[in-house]
């Protein structure tokens, strides 16, 4: 008998349970299925990248999708497209969820049966022939080829007509720009070279015109590298504090609505200040209110506006972006010919705005028009509807009456790809590709035209909605032209061989896109109409868009609703902002359900009191309350039929603006209480970081003198330890991460780059109330410093907040920080995490047996515990296809947190290895600083004095998180610098 | 685009399962190392027909492959009388074919059965082509990479119409004209925790059978275990980590032992 030790005593034993518990085991036997032809440029274990567009808004960001044997499994930013240049949002990341997701059609249907194309072609030809005049379009542009198809076959067949239908439709900036400068043309807002930003509640930064576009600029034009006296400001002016105002230095908080009169009565005193400007626009502002009259019309201080007028008759270059199209009235147009002619007499026309020499190509219709055709739909007229890229029994409001109008049309046909509130009332479902499977282009403007190509062959039966059309338009005997959708595009882009490049890079970019350096001032009209109001409430209803879910669309997608809203940190419902006094009045706390009544209708919400909202006024996020879809409605969790959430665009009027366009901003609203309660999921419960350093602030003045502050505050920080030292010393790597947080923004790209690249699980709604949620990274959203007062200041509830003045949140991207001297690492019994040589703070998911005492111990709390089992069984649909084959899924029970994307580095191993050298600065980039639009994130070898990762370290205003722990992080934090309003002209 | 190449993935959970199966195997082995002090080689029964030196009847051959298997006896033996009709008395599928094609399908033998009867002694180890000519991403790609039907079908075309006899080869122009992808079972398969790179392994001049054992000798693909002996008695199987990190640590220490090298 050998000697036994404990360990092989253990083990022993072990074998005989295993033995006892083993049966009917068995190897689970894989399969293996090659290609029968396997395409030259596909290699299994390697990506492929294919160039397209993206389609989440209207921005059109250029694509590179990284596909794997034919899956794509990754969005990111084509970094040649002009537009993003390689950088994506989070609505663009994820949109790769949209070929996947469980709600997509399997093929057509008719009459709720499943039928063929043939029967569903010639059915939908039946229809059509049988009155072709009394048949009508209605949908969102689809790029100039497929608009053209659609077009050709809407004229030439005689139908009725087609009404391209966009719920923000833009067209009071139009509009305005058309009043102001004669050219029907969204205008272009250029932030690069501003040095003082007025956000009129443009929400440039999340729901605005090009996002990821404007946001880059903003960075550049702040970029405290380049700027020493910071650059450039912004001061946001509207009822709440949005995303884009979390960013601000000054918030002006005005009433909802005055924000035209606001920015006419600047342009008046600026121009006065400044005297001397071309007679066309002195007789355009000639009739605009004084300064005093404004301010008290929009409800605030005179002496900030005075303050104000000061700042732009000051600076070299202002750029004003008008609201967005959701914050603006009845009186939008005039709100944004305001702005637009603040714009002119600042003399940034040609420079910070460019207005394009054309029209736009294919606008939106007005909601006027729309709302012409449901009253002939509602009247009769109509026999064939043909629905497409469009939701408008969700999106329109009820008073349209758009529902009952729909029950009186023949045929309704849908060509949705995924199931909405509208194809479920359609008699023909003929469901389109998904744009990761379609062929395509756009123009978002001119000189900027952009492909979509397929990256994947259509999982479904679906078909293209160029073909569609195509094959209607033989079927009436209409010239159209030949082949399918990709010959047509092919043509369009000039042959074969023009395409072919074309689609290597994505597109055509080389035309300039500056429009006319300089626009006459067209004659303005009557301007500064106050907003006209319906509904009799005290409150003014703000419905405003959702930073992820734009109109309602991105509510079917998983990850936009469980990443936490920038502001709010709220996420998966909707909710009510009311203020805290508003509060106080209706005797509600946080989570107490309201009654918001609008006389147009009511919804139920729970309310999030909070500083940065106006007390007359309640604001409703528009996305939620879809009565259909997996994760949209509340089907996914068992409650087919029930919304999530609740439908703020529905109870809005049918009220339009002088353009006939779509007044979201139209309505009073009153507000009862409930006396019911909701939890909701809210995953920062604290906006007071209690002094402890977690996202600090450095003055300009500190940055300037590098010596101590003149305030209370952040003094200089010092560098307590040399980071690159937490690593084996012969490694040729210490991996590390800078994060500026004078570039992030908030915007939350980084976190869902993260949940796509690193497979990390969706939890829902339920688990995400018990602080369940997965995300790897977080932003973390703090008000000042804090304080560390007394006890009852750690109320569960952000209420930091105040209304207007100063703005000083603080955005901190917060992931594991790969301590040298981790916490995590010496609690772990099994040493399921440790130190690589590399200095990466390793979690080895086989080894981990679930104690959670690294989470415990952590004290950046980045730990997440798989309490359930996510694996590829538990993704609903075919969502499990676009889980990334270079990076484990994790089993329940195992912890997981960031790695660094240490599979990105094992990959960039590859070739310094065969090549003999060390891998080369660049040559690793994560999946959170691939996507950040500003650059907020450098991650590198801290070994290397010459990688960015070092060289973007500004001493003056570094520094590590929670140090004084003794911790060692591996990410430097670079501070926010407080731009001084007074100093912004210096 | 169709393939799914499902090289990689299975859960952890399945791990698992494969660690009880394995238990279970382990355990049967070691009680049997316990109970049986001599553990003979008895997995034999590879060598039935062995040729008999009689005079016998007269064999008739009814197909091409009988006939090859009745000329090789009459060229070891030629007191043997046999009779091969003429529709028989072919030159192709030469012996060695017929015999790996039903070696590779012999149901005895271990590994799973695959859809097609292919056997690697006949192709590496007979015709000596490269393992790379088929897994032909090894060198560039963690993934080995199983060959398209157009791969088989690139050579297997050129091959005269008698082949058509087997029917594994029959099962090929099918699945190839049908573009239908053979769907193999998987042998040599690892936990989805562990990255392995084949490429990382080629560029440092390790030999397949290394890992996969003397392929070119196998017709019927298995994993062959591991000669080396670990824990009381208990024989391994290859593609464990002990196994990997063993020869990690041989190496003098150029390989890595950093467990996130693999596992991520």
């Amino acid at each position: 008998m050998p000697d036994l030790d404990r360990r092989d005593f253990l083990k022993l034993v072990g074998l005989g349970a295993g033995t006892a518990t083993a049966a009917g085991c068995s190897d689970p036997i894989e399969n293996l299925v090659p290609y029968v032809v396997q395409p030259e440029e596909i290699t299994p274990g390697i990506s492929t990248v294919y160039a397209s567009t993206c389609r989440e808004c209207e921005a059109a960001c250029g694509l590179h999708v990284t596909t794997r044997e034919g899956r794509p499994i990754k969005l990111e930013g084509n970094p040649e497209h002009p537009i993003n240049r390689g950088k994506l949002c989070a609505r663009g990341q994820v949109g790769i969820g949209r070929t996947y997701q469980p709600d997509r059609y399997e093929g057509p249907s008719a009459d709720g049966q499943g039928t063929t194309w043939d029967a569903a072609q010639a059915r939908l030809l039946a229809a059509v022939q049988a009155a072709p005049d009394r048949t009508w379009v209605l949908g969102a542009s689809r790029g100039p080829t497929i608009d053209g198809i659609i077009d050709t076959v809407v004229s030439a067949g005689g139908l009725g007509g087609r009404v391209v239908y966009q719920p923000f439709d833009g067209s009071a900036l139009r509009a305005a720009t058309e009043a102001v400068f004669g050219v029907a043309a969204t205008p272009q807002f250029d932030l690069s070279g501003a040095d003082l930003v007025l956000d009129f509640d443009s929400g440039f930064l999340d729901t605005g015109l090009s996002p990821v576009e404007n946001a880059r600029q903003f960075a550049a034009a702040r970029d405290i590298a380049r700027h020493a006296d910071g650059g450039a400001r912004l001061v946001t002016i509207g009822p709440r504090l949005t995303m884009t105002g979390s960013n601000a230095e000054n918030w002006i908080p005005s009433a909802a609505g005055s924000e035209g009169a606001l920015a006419l009565a600047l342009a008046r005193a600026v121009a006065a200040k400044r005297g001397a400007v071309d007679a066309a626009l002195d007789a355009a502002i000639a009739r605009a209110p004084a300064l005093g009259a404004a301010a008290t019309a929009a409800d605030v201080d005179l002496a900030s506006l005075e303050q104000l007028v000061d700042a732009i008759a000051h600076a070299n270059s202002v750029v004003a972006l008008p609201p967005n199209a959701a914050a603006a009235g009845t009186n939008a147009v005039a709100a944004n010919a305001a702005v637009l002619l603040l714009n002119a007499v600042a003399g940034s026309v040609g420079s910070g705005v460019k207005i394009p020499s054309g029209p736009d190509p294919r606008p939106a219709a007005p909601y006027a028009e729309v709302q012409a055709l449901v009253d002939a739909m509602n009247a009769g007229q109509v026999s064939v509807l043909i629905v497409h890229d469009a939701n408008p029994k969700y999106s329109l409001p009820m008073a349209s009456d758009f529902s009952a109008a729909l029950a009186k049309v023949g045929t309704v046909v849908s060509l949705a790809s995924s199931v909405d509130e509208t194809s479920v009332e359609a008699s023909l479902v003929l469901p389109d590709h998904t744009p990761l499977e379609s062929w395509g282009d756009a123009e978002p403007r001119a000189g900027v035209r952009s492909v979509v190509q397929p990256t994947i062959r259509p999982l479904h039966d679906t078909r293209a909605i160029g073909d569609v059309f195509l094959a209607l338009g033989r079927g009436l005997g209409v010239s159209v032209p030949a082949g399918t959708t990709r010959d047509v595009v092919e043509a369009n882009w000039g042959g074969a061989a023009s395409f072919r490049a074309a689609l290597v890079r994505g597109g055509d970019f080389s035309a300039s896109s500056a429009g006319p350096a300089s626009v006459a001032i067209g004659a303005a009209r009557a301007i500064g109409a106050a907003s006209r109001w319906s509904g009799s409430g005290d409150y003014t209803l703000i419905a405003y868009p959702h930073s992820y879910l734009g109109d309602g669309s991105g509510a079917a997608l998983p990850w936009l609703q469980e990443i936490p809203d920038p502001v709010t940190k709220l996420s998966w419902r909707s909710w009510a902002e009311i203020s805290k006094t508003t509060a106080e009045r209706l005797g509600v706390k946080f989570g107490d359900v309201i009654r918001i009544d609008t006389g147009d209708g009511a919804i139920e919400a729970p309310v999030y009191p909070r500083g940065g909202i106006r007390d007359d006024a309640v604001a409703v996020a528009i996305g939620q309350g879809h009565t259909v879809g997996h994760y949209a409605s509340m089907a996914g969790e068992g409650s087919p039929g029930i919304a999530r959430g609740a439908n703020v665009a529905a109870l809005l009027p049918a009220s339009t603006d002088e353009s006939g366009g779509r007044a979201w901003l139209a309505t009073r609203a009153s507000l009862t209480k409930t006396g019911a309660f909701r939890r909701v999921a809210l995953s920062q419960w604290v906006d007071n970081q209690r002094g402890r350093g977690l996202a600090k602030q450095v003055s300009l003045l500190a940055l300037a003198g590098g010596h101590e502050d003149h305030h209370d505050g952040p003094h200089v920080i010092e560098q307590p330890f040399n980071r690159a030292n937490d690593a084996a010393p012969d490694d040729p790597y210490r991996w590390g991460m800078t994060i500026d947080n004078d570039r992030c923004t908030g915007c939350s790209a980084c976190i869902a780059a993260c949940y796509v690249e690193n497979n990390v699980p969706i939890v829902g709604e339920t688990n995400a109330i018990r602080h369940r949620e997965m995300n790897w990274i977080r932003i973390e959203r703090y008000i000042g410093d804090g304080d560390t007062e007394g006890g009852e200041a750690r109320r569960p509830h952000p209420d930091r907040e105040v209304l207007g003045g100063e703005v000083d949140v603080r955005f901190a991207a917060m992931l594991c920080q790969h301590c040298g001297s981790a916490p995590c690492e010496s609690v772990c019994p099994v040493i399921a995490t440790y130190h690589t040589p590399d200095g990466l703070n390793g979690m080895i998911y086989n080894r981990c047996v679930g104690t959670r005492y690294c989470a415990n111990n952590c004290v950046y709390k980045v730990r997440r515990f798989n309490y359930f089992d996510y694996g590829y069984d538990n993704w609903p649909g075919l969502l499990s296809l676009m889980l990334n084959p270079d990076v484990t899924v994790r089993g329940q029970g195992v912890m997981e947190k960031c790695s660094f994307c240490v599979q990105r580095i094992q990959l960039a191993r590859q070739p310094a290895k065969d090549e003999g050298r060390d891998i080369a600065d660049g040559e690793v980039v994560t999946a959170c600083q691939q996507s950040c639009p500003t650059d907020a994130i450098t991650f590198g070898n801290t070994r290397d004095p010459e990688a960015a990762v070092n060289t973007r370290v500004d001493e003056r205003r570094s520094y590590y998180s929670l140090h004084m722990l003794n911790t060692r992080p591996g990410i430097t934090y670079l501070a926010q610098v407080k731009r001084d309003s007074e100093e912004s002209h210096s | 685009m169709q393939g799914q190449g499902g090289l990689e993935e299975t859960q952890m959970n399945q791990t698992t399962r494969r660690y009880c199966a394995w238990v279970l195997a382990a355990c049967a082995a070691g009680l049997a190392a316990v109970l049986i002090p001599s553990v003979g080689d008895s997995a034999g029964g590879g060598n039935a027909d062995a040729p008999q030196a009689t005079r016998g009847p007269t064999r008739v051959a009814d197909s091409v492959c009988e006939a090859q298997r009745l000329k090789a006896l009459k060229a070891d033996d030629p007191r043997i009388a046999i009779e091969i009709p003429k529709e028989f008395d072919k030159p192709w599928p030469s012996l060695s074919a017929c015999e790996s094609h039903d070696a590779a399908w012999d149901e005895e033998a271990d590994g799973p059965m695959q859809p097609i009867p292919f056997s690697h002694a006949h192709h590496t180890g007979e015709f000596e082509i490269d393992c790379q000519y088929c897994h032909s991403a090894t060198d560039r790609s963690r993934a080995a990479g199983m060959p398209s039907v157009e791969v088989c079908m690139g050579c297997h075309q050129m091959f005269p119409k008698e082949y058509d006899e087997l029917e594994g080869i029959r099962l090929l122009k099918q699945y190839w004209a049908e573009k239908e992808p053979i769907v193999w079972q998987q042998i040599h398969r690892l936990p989805e925790h562990v990255k392995f790179r084949h490429n990382r392994h080629i560029q440092a001049g390790v030999d397949c059978q290394q890992c996969h054992g003397p392929v070119e000798e196998i017709d019927k693909m298995h994993m062959v275990p591991d000669t080396k002996w670990w824990f009381y008695g208990l024989p391994t199987k290859k593609l464990e980590m002990g196994w990997c990190i063993e020869c990690h640590r041989d190496n003098n220490q150029q390989a890595t032992q950093d467990c996130f090298a693999c596992h991520y």
